[in-house]
């Protein structure tokens, strides 16, 4: 028999612990689709199926025959445009659940395409995550739906290919625990059978949101720091893989981000990249700044105290910036990330900062990750042919 | 080393005056603040005035007295706490809480309940040092670290201040870091008009003899100075800060302008490093080492990007040498003793 899914989609399966009180959201790592397909040679019962992205269409994991308006696929606890600041958000993935009126019997599922949000919150929903759920669950309530055209109206993909083909990943954060194992899914398209596909891009590795001691976001890219942050606190107390000094000892970030090679960068910047650096810095600095400076202010005289501060609004910016890539906590955030790399977090830096590595920052063979010098000087690599290839486009 | 916060796990946090007059801050504590001292003599300590005791900062080289009879100076005064249901005197549990115990040593003896203070002078402690200090009366002292270890506020705010890095020192290498000393703190303060030393390493509080607030300037300084003098000069490193009232208040009471002034940029610069602190860097380094690369590339090619890379790999190399060079060498002298 050919088996021809209606819809495909990028799905792992959940495992739902209700003995604990919250019920704890549990997403197995193993990348699959969630397929739906309807059998002439039966009354025209959907079929709701799972299988592992590598299993065929006819061996699938979980297999459902549904009877019309028996089950329902909806959000679980989603964070959406109707509900933004969700506080019931269970984890930091988009959850859908199958339900039955004929039994309690529930299945969960977490999307494994990219999330849509602006600033990458995985637990978004976005529009196009919503529509294809309504789509799923219009075909379980045995409502006639052209599937190809509701597809092709899903609101597009806003961020572009520009990746390496990756899973998103998620962690289980029901409560303060959570596992920072991070889990790699392999990548991998659709099939050559699949149809009505969510082409949409991989997701990436799933983001902890704000866990981290209450230390507070930043703005610009949140969620890398989030990765990075929850990186580096699970490799507090673990010195693996230190020093090695057979190895390619490289250099370090500190080493290479010097004043002497960073100030230049400011003296040179124009107002919009100043600005745009300043994004990445907390900001408070820039009201700071403006109290120093009223401060000092005070006691010249009022003409052209007045004058100094619309004068010096781009200089005292470049003013800030010089200051910090001088203070020690830049610093110490050089060596940290420095050994952060080192220690085998080249993969998951290079993806939060969105900096494309070779291999994805692993070895050649096997899952290891890069590193002592190797990592750091891939990192650096990565960041030239990123440079190089941005000023292509440019051009 | 430290543990998730989350798991119960304290951090270690600076000694800087900025981030200690921070934290009891938000831990509720009103109008109080912390001045370092770079001089060890009693005007510099009266110009602050009202002080409430200070805290001095010090490599630890091991306990001195395993004896629970007599400590190096002073007396153990075991009756202290007995009498005087105020004392609050908590045994060391951690050893990266040390600071933040010794600063609420100093803090908490000296609220309401402490008789040597006039009632304007007391310090206001908050609501949520009240009722710790409340729950926690009479606790002996083992037992009254444990609540301090176990309080998620206080492990939590200290927590919020703990360093952007948690391996500043292991890349650069610092041979500080590299002999694993331990820096131990220690509050002096007058309760009851006795000059106490207050060690959570000790059994007990520590009395260095009568002495009013007023006196508290001159007297103390004998007391560090006999301390100090414990260890060989050229492996001391100490750091002493006053607890004293916020320096603003005083400022403005007696219409100093410029000291005023002064107060608050010292303040806008604590603010400043500890947004720096609290910061996550890792977006800005990406940015950084973008915009260095492109502009080496943009304004020599190839070739000066290699140049830049090529130095800094010589830095690194320098470094390692010259440190394994001196650790060689101290490892020499060692095994020569």
């Amino acid at each position: 028999m050919s088996i021809s899914p209606i819809i495909t989609f990028k799905a792992g399966l959940c495992n739902l612990n209700t003995a604990t009180d919250p019920p704890r959201v549990k997403p197995l790592p193993e990348p699959g689709y969630i397929y739906l397909y309807s059998e002439d040679s039966e009354d025209g019962l959907v079929h709701f199926c799972w299988r592992q992205r590598s299993a065929s269409l006819d061996n699938p994991g979980l297999k459902l025959v549904m009877v019309p308006g028996d089950g329902s696929f909806t959000p679980y606890k989603a964070t959406s445009s109707q509900t933004p600041s969700n506080p019931n958000k269970p984890t930091n993935g988009r959850i859908y659940v199958l339900k039955f009126s004929s039994s309690s019997q529930r299945h969960l599922f977490w999307l494994q395409s990219r999330s849509q949000h602006e600033s990458s919150d995985p637990a978004w929903f976005s529009a196009r995550d919503l529509k294809l759920g309504q789509i799923v669950n219009t075909l379980l309530q045995g409502e006639d739906i052209d599937v190809q055209q509701a597809i092709a109206n899903l609101p597009n993909d806003q961020n572009g290919p520009d990746r390496d083909d990756d899973d998103a990943t998620m962690e289980d954060v029901e409560g303060q625990n959570h596992d920072a194992d991070h889990h790699r899914g392999g990548s991998g398209g659709a099939g050559p059978d699949a149809t009505g596909g969510d082409v949409r891009e991989e997701g990436q590795e799933a983001r902890e949101g704000g866990a981290d001691g209450g230390r507070a976001a930043t703005t610009g890219s949140t969620d890398a720091s989030s990765i990075i942050q929850n990186f580096l606190k699970s490799m507090e107390g673990s010195k693996a893989g230190q020093s090695n000094p057979q190895g390619n000892l490289f250099t370090t970030l500190a080493d290479l981000l010097t004043p002497a090679s960073t100030i230049p960068l400011i003296d040179s910047a124009d107002e919009s990249v100043i600005d745009r650096f300043l994004e990445f810095l907390p900001p408070t600095l820039l009201a700071l700044a403006q109290e120093i400076d009223d401060a000092a202010a005070v006691s010249t005289d009022a003409l052209s105290a007045d004058a100094a501060k619309q004068a010096i609004g781009l200089e005292q910016k470049k003013d800030i910036l010089r200051r910090v890539l001088r203070s020690p906590q830049f610093s110490q955030s050089l060596s940290s990330l420095t050994v952060a790399l080192r220690d085998g977090g080249l993969p998951s830096i290079s993806e939060a900062l969105s900096i494309p590595v070779t291999n994805g920052g692993f070895m050649r063979r096997g899952g290891v990750p890069l590193g002592g010098g190797d990592a750091v000087e891939a990192f650096l690599n990565g960041v030239k042919e990123h440079v190089k290839s941005n000023s292509q486009a440019k051009k | 080393m430290s543990e998730d916060a989350s798991a119960g796990g304290w951090s270690t946090i600076e000694s800087d005056e900025g981030v200690f007059t921070f934290l009891i801050e938000q831990l509720g504590v009103k109008d109080i603040q912390f001045e370092e001292l770079v001089q060890l003599d009693s005007d510099s300590i009266r110009a602050l005035s009202p002080v409430y005791g200070v805290i001095f900062l010090f490599k630890y080289i091991g306990s001195s007295t395993t004896s629970t009879s007599n400590p190096q100076d002073g007396t153990f005064d075991p009756a202290a706490v007995d009498s005087d249901a105020g004392f609050f005197f908590a045994a060391q549990t951690i050893q990266n809480a040390c600071g933040t115990q010794a600063i609420l040593s100093i803090i908490l003896n000296n609220d309401p309940s402490n008789p040597s203070l006039q009632p304007s002078s007391t310090i206001n402690i908050g609501q949520e040092l009240r009722s710790f200090k409340d729950f926690t009366r009479g606790f002996p002292s083992e037992l009254l670290g444990e609540a301090l270890s176990n309080s998620s506020l206080i492990r939590e705010t200290h927590n919020s201040f703990a360093r952007s890095s948690p391996f500043a020192n292991e890349t650069q290498q610092d041979p500080a870091a590299r002999t694993e000393d331990v820096f131990h703190f220690i509050g002096y303060t007058v309760r009851n008009d006795i000059l106490y030393e207050l060690d959570g390493l000790q059994p007990y509080p520590i009395s260095h003899g009568p002495c009013t607030t007023d006196e508290f300037a001159d007297k103390i300084i004998p007391v560090l100075l006999k301390r100090t003098s414990r260890y060989p000069p050229e492996e001391v490193r100490f750091n002493l800060m006053a607890v004293c009232r916020d320096l603003r208040i005083k400022a403005q009471e007696i219409g100093d302008v410029e000291a005023l002034a002064r107060q608050k940029r010292k303040r806008t610069a604590w603010e400043w490093e500890n947004a720096l602190r609290r910061h996550n860097f890792v977006g800005f380094i990406g940015e950084m080492l973008k915009g260095v690369v492109e502009l080496k590339l943009e304004h020599g090619g190839e070739a000066e990007y290699q140049r830049w890379v090529e130095e800094a790999k010589k830095t690194t190399e320098k470094r390692m040498t010259e440190s394994q060079a001196r650790r060689k060498g101290e490892a020499g002298d060692e095994m020569q003793e």
